[in-house]
C-alpha cells in the first residue's frame, strides 16, 4: 500500500499511472528486448545517448526512469535532470539549465548524469542542431535520453549519435493483466468486459488506460457502464453537437461552438480531431458510409498540418467550412 | 477568363529611362553619380528617402536598366537570419547570371519597417550586408531620421527626394490617358491628383481603378469611388480592400498598406471571411487559401525558413480574396466587420487559463509528462472524479498538493462539497502529523504532502536536501507504513 493512512484513514491518494509506474527495468514486463539491452548498460555502469521512440503510453518514459534508477539507486532523482520540450521556452533556457547540471559532479562510481527529455520531436530544426552541440559539448559528464514519438522528426545528426530504442504498442493482455493487477492491488472490484473496453478506449496507450480505470474506480466497481459513463463525461459532448451544426450548414454557429470549446476547455486541436474521428465513425452520425471516408480524410490532412506547425483554430474552422460543403452537396 | 491579363498601370508605366523619372533632378544627379563612381565611392551604400510615391525605387530601375545592372530586390523579412544575408552577398556578388553583363545592384526597399519590427537582428544583418557586398546596395525609406536607424545613415550616402507636386502628378495621369486611350476631365485629374498628396504611385492606382470600371474619367465618378487614402489603413479598411480586390496585386496591396501584419490579418481574415462570403464553396475556398497560409507560417516557424512567407501573403491575400467564385458580387458587399472574437474570448478566460495552466504544470510534474499531456489526458479525468467523487477527490488533492482555488476549478458544480472535505481531510492529517514521531526515511510521494498544506498556489521544486530534512515528521510515518 502506497496511501498515507492513520489507521484505516487514508489520507492522499495518487495518480494511478504515476502510482504504479514499475521502478525499476526488471519490474517492466514487456518490451523485453528493450529491457535487456538496457540491464547491459546497467551492468557495465555506462552507455550511449539515447533516443526512445514509439506511441504514447508505451514506456519509454517509465523505462528512462527506471534505467536511471538502476544505474544510480535510491538517489537517482539527484543524477537526473527531467526536461519537457514542449514545456520549456526555447533551447537557451535548456542549454542554461544542462550547463548548470553538467556543473556539478556527483560521487558515485558511474562518471556521467542523465539528461531526460521528453517530446524532443517538438523541437525546430534550428532548436536540434543547438541541442546536438550541447550534446557534444557535455559528453564527458552527460548522456541524454531523448523521448520522441516520431523518430523521423528528429534530425539526422541526433540520429546518428543516439542508440535508437523502438517501442511498440503494449499487447492486449499485457494491458489487461496490468489494468487486473492495479485493481488487485486497490482492491477495487473490476469485470473482464470492462477492462477490454478501456484497452479498445485508450487503444493501447497505458497511461490513458490506467487514468480510465482510477476515474472509473471513483465511482465504485469498474463495469463497463460506469467506464463508459467516464469516458463520456471526460469527452466534451460539444463535438458532436459542432459536426452536426457545420453538417447541417449552420458554419457560423458551429464555429463560434468550437472556439468556446477550445478556450474554454482547454482543448487542443489534436483532441479535438481525435474526437472528430470518433465521431465520424459512430452510427449517431448520419451519414454515407463513402463521406464518412472523406471527412476522414479531411481530418488526417488537418492534423498532419497541426503537427507540422500550423494554427489549430484556423485549421479546424477551414475543416467545418469544408463539412458545410459536404452537408450542402448531401441535402441537395 | 477570357479577358487578355492586364498588367496593372504603376508596372506598365514604370520609368525605363531616368529622364523620365518626374522631376528629382538633383537627387538623379547624385544617385547617378554614385552609381557610376562604385566601387571608389566615400560611402559603399546609398539610402534614398522621400514621401511615399516620389520615384525612388522608380529610379532605381530605371537607372539599373540604362546602366545595365539586374536588381536583386529584397524584403524586410529576408533580414532573420545571418545565414540569409551571407547567401545573399554570395549570390549577387559570386556567380555571373546568366544573362545581361552579370553587374548587379541589391535593392532594399522600406528599411525603416525594419527597425519597427521585434527583430533588432534584421538591422545589424543590413550593416553586415553592406559590409561584404561587392556590388552597391541602395536602400530606400520614407523616415530616415528614426534613432534606431542611424547606424544605417552613417554609412550611407543620404539622398532626398521631394514630395511630387499637384502639377508633376497631374502631368504624368493626362499621359496615361491619353496612351491608354481613355477620356479624362481636367477637374477629375487634379481631384486625384490633390488627393494623392504627392504619392505618385497612388495616384496611378486610383486613375487605373476608376478608369477600369467606366472607360472615362469625371470628377464625379472619381468623387464616388475614391475614399480618402490613409497611408497605412486600419483593419477594417484592410479587410475592405482585401475582400474587394480585383486582381491579386490588389489583395497583396490591401495587406501591404495595411496597418495589421500577417498575424494579425490572419486573425481579422479568421472572423470575417464568413461575414463577407456567403457562398458555400467560396467560404470553403478562402478559409482553404487561409488554412495554406497558415500552414506556410507553421513551417516557418518550423524551419526557420522565411522565403516562406511570400506563400503565405499570397494564399492570405490574393487567395481570399480570389475565393469568390461562385457569387464574385459578395466581394463588394457592405458588411460590418468584427474584430477577432478570439483575442476577446482569451482576455476574458485568463484567469482560468492560467489556473488551468498551473494545474497542468503540478500534474505534469508529478506523472512525468508535458504540461500538454496532462491538460489533454489527464485533467478531464480528474474533473470527472472529482465531480463524481468528492471523498475521493478530497485525498487526490491533497495527494498533488492542489491549491484550493484549483480544487474548486476540478469540481465545478460539486466544488463546496469537494472543498469542505478537502479542508476537514487536511485538518484531520495535521493532527495526526502533530502526533507522529520523527524519523527519517527516503522521501516518493511526499513532497507534495507538505505543499499541500502551505497556502501556495504552485509547487514548482523537486525533491531536494533540504526540503528531506523538512519533511522528516512526514517521512517517519512511510516507513512504518511501507511495511
Amino acid at each position: 500500500m502506497w496511501g498515507i493512512m492513520s489507521g484505516s484513514e487514508v489520507f492522499a491518494e495518487l495518480l494511478w499511472a504515476e502510482k504504479y509506474r514499475p521502478k525499476s527495468l526488471k519490474e517492466i514486463v514487456n518490451q523485453e528486448e528493450i529491457v535487456n539491452r538496457l540491464m547491459q548498460f546497467v551492468k557495465e555502469k555506462n552507455m550511449p545517448h539515447l533516443l526512445f521512440a514509439g506511441p504514447p503510453g508505451t514506456g519509454k518514459t517509465t523505462t528512462a526512469l527506471a534505467l536511471a534508477h538502476d544505474l544510480y539507486g535510491e538517489e537517482w532523482r539527484k543524477y537526473v535532470l527531467e526536461l519537457n520540450a514542449s514545456d520549456e521556452r526555447g533551447i537557451a533556457v535548456i542549454r542554461t539549465k544542462v550547463k548548470e547540471f553538467a556543473r556539478s559532479r556527483l560521487p558515485g562510481d558511474i562518471p556521467f548524469k542523465i539528461v531526460l527529455l521528453d517530446e524532443a520531436d517538438n523541437m525546430t530544426a534550428d532548436a536540434q542542431q543547438a541541442l546536438r552541440r550541447l550534446m557534444e559539448m557535455y559528453v564527458e559528464t552527460t548522456r541524454f535520453i531523448l523521448i520522441a514519438n516520431y523518430p523521423s522528426k528528429i534530425i539526422e545528426p541526433i540520429q546518428s549519435r543516439c542508440a535508437i530504442f523502438r517501442f511498440t504498442p503494449l499487447k492486449k493482455e499485457d494491458v489487461i493483466a496490468r489494468l487486473r493487477w492495479i485493481c488487485d492491488q486497490e482492491k477495487v472490484k473490476c469485470y473482464d468486459d470492462a477492462l477490454e473496453v478501456i484497452y479498445e478506449i485508450s487503444g493501447g496507450d497505458m497511461r490513458k488506460a490506467i487514468n480510465t480505470l482510477q476515474a472509473a474506480s471513483a465511482l465504485g466497481e469498474v463495469t463497463v457502464a460506469h467506464v463508459y459513463k467516464v469516458v463520456g463525461l471526460a469527452h466534451p459532448k460539444e463535438i458532436r453537437e459542432i459536426m452536426t451544426l457545420a453538417l447541417s450548414g449552420k458554419f457560423i454557429e458551429a464555429r463560434d461552438k468550437l472556439r468556446n470549446l477550445m478556450v474554454n476547455y482547454g482543448l487542443s486541436g489534436n483532441d479535438v480531431l481525435k474526437q472528430m474521428h470518433r465521431e465520424i465513425f459512430s452510427a449517431d452520425l448520419k451519414l454515407p458510409e463513402e463521406v464518412r471516408v472523406i471527412i476522414a480524410d479531411y481530418i488526417g490532412e488537418i492534423q498532419f498540418r497541426i503537427i507540422e506547425g500550423a494554427d489549430d483554430e484556423i485549421q479546424l474552422t477551414a475543416l467545418l467550412a469544408k463539412l458545410a460543403l459536404i452537408g450542402r452537396r448531401l441535402s441537395t | 477568363m477570357s479577358e487578355p491579363r492586364k498588367i496593372p498601370w504603376i508596372i506598365k508605366y514604370r520609368p525605363k529611362r531616368i529622364a523620365e523619372v518626374v522631376n528629382q533632378e538633383d537627387a538623379k544627379m547624385k544617385f547617378v553619380e554614385w552609381l557610376r563612381k562604385w566601387p571608389n565611392v566615400a560611402k559603399k551604400a546609398t539610402l534614398l528617402y522621400g514621401p511615399p510615391g516620389c520615384g525612388k525605387t522608380s529610379l532605381v530601375e530605371a537607372a539599373a536598366n540604362e546602366f545595365g545592372y539586374e536588381v536583386i530586390e529584397l524584403n524586410a523579412s529576408d533580414f532573420r537570419r545571418r545565414t540569409d544575408i551571407e547567401r545573399i552577398a554570395i549570390r549577387s556578388s559570386g556567380a555571373r547570371s546568366l544573362f545581361g553583363t552579370g553587374k548587379k545592384l541589391i535593392l532594399l526597399d522600406e528599411v525603416d519597417g525594419i527597425s519597427g519590427r521585434e527583430d533588432s537582428g534584421g538591422l545589424e544583418a543590413i550593416l553586415q550586408l553592406i559590409k561584404i557586398s561587392s556590388v552597391p546596395v541602395v536602400m530606400t525609406a520614407n523616415d530616415p531620421w528614426d534613432q534606431r536607424l542611424k547606424p544605417l545613415r552613417d554609412v550611407s550616402e543620404m539622398i532626398a527626394f521631394k514630395r511630387l507636386s499637384k502639377d508633376d502628378v497631374i502631368k504624368v495621369l493626362k499621359r496615361i490617358c491619353e496612351l491608354e486611350h481613355i477620356v479624362c476631365y481636367n477637374d477629375a485629374l487634379e481631384f486625384i491628383a490633390e488627393k494623392s498628396e504627392g504619392d505618385l504611385r497612388a495616384a496611378i492606382n486610383d486613375l487605373e481603378a476608376v478608369a477600369e470600371g467606366y472607360g472615362k474619367v469625371e470628377l464625379s465618378l472619381v468623387k464616388a469611388l475614391l475614399r480618402p487614402r490613409d497611408r497605412e489603413h486600419d483593419p477594417f479598411e484592410t479587410l475592405r480592400n482585401l475582400f474587394s480586390a480585383k486582381y491579386a496585386w490588389q489583395a497583396k496591396m490591401a495587406l501591404t498598406q495595411s496597418q495589421l501584419d500577417y498575424e494579425q490579418a490572419k486573425l481579422w481574415l479568421l472572423d470575417n471571411i464568413a461575414q463577407q462570403y456567403t457562398d458555400i464553396e467560396d467560404l470553403v475556398r478562402a478559409y482553404d487559401a487561409l488554412s495554406r497560409a497558415d500552414v506556410y507560417l507553421g513551417r516557418i516557424i518550423k524551419t526557420g525558413d522565411w522565403d516562406l512567407l511570400a506563400y503565405a501573403i499570397d494564399m492570405m491575400t490574393a487567395g481570399v480574396a480570389l475565393a469568390a467564385q461562385n457569387n464574385p458580387k459578395d466581394k463588394y458587399r457592405w458588411t460590418r466587420y468584427t474584430f477577432p472574437q478570439k483575442l476577446i474570448l482569451l482576455s476574458k478566460t485568463k484567469d482560468i487559463r492560467a489556473l488551468r495552466d498551473d494545474i497542468a504544470r503540478v500534474i505534469a510534474q508529478h506523472i512525468h509528462t508535458s504540461s500538454a499531456t496532462a491538460k489533454a489526458d489527464i485533467i478531464p479525468y480528474l474533473k470527472v472524479i472529482f465531480t463524481l467523487n468528492p471523498e475521493y477527490a478530497a485525498k487526490l488533492a491533497l495527494g498533488l498538493g492542489l491549491s484550493e482555488k484549483m480544487v474548486e476549478y476540478l469540481a465545478g458544480p460539486m466544488k463546496s462539497e469537494v472543498l469542505r472535505r478537502y479542508r476537514e481531510l487536511k485538518q484531520r492529517y495535521r493532527e495526526f502529523l502533530e502526533k507522529t514521531q520523527q524519523e527519517v526515511v527516503k522521501p516518493e510521494t511526499t513532497t507534495q504532502l507538505t505543499t499541500a498544506l502551505k497556502p501556495s498556489t504552485t509547487r514548482k521544486t523537486r525533491t531536494t536536501e533540504e526540503k528531506r530534512k523538512k519533511e522528516s515528521s512526514l517521512l517517519s510515518f512511510m516507513k512504518k507504513e511501507k511495511k
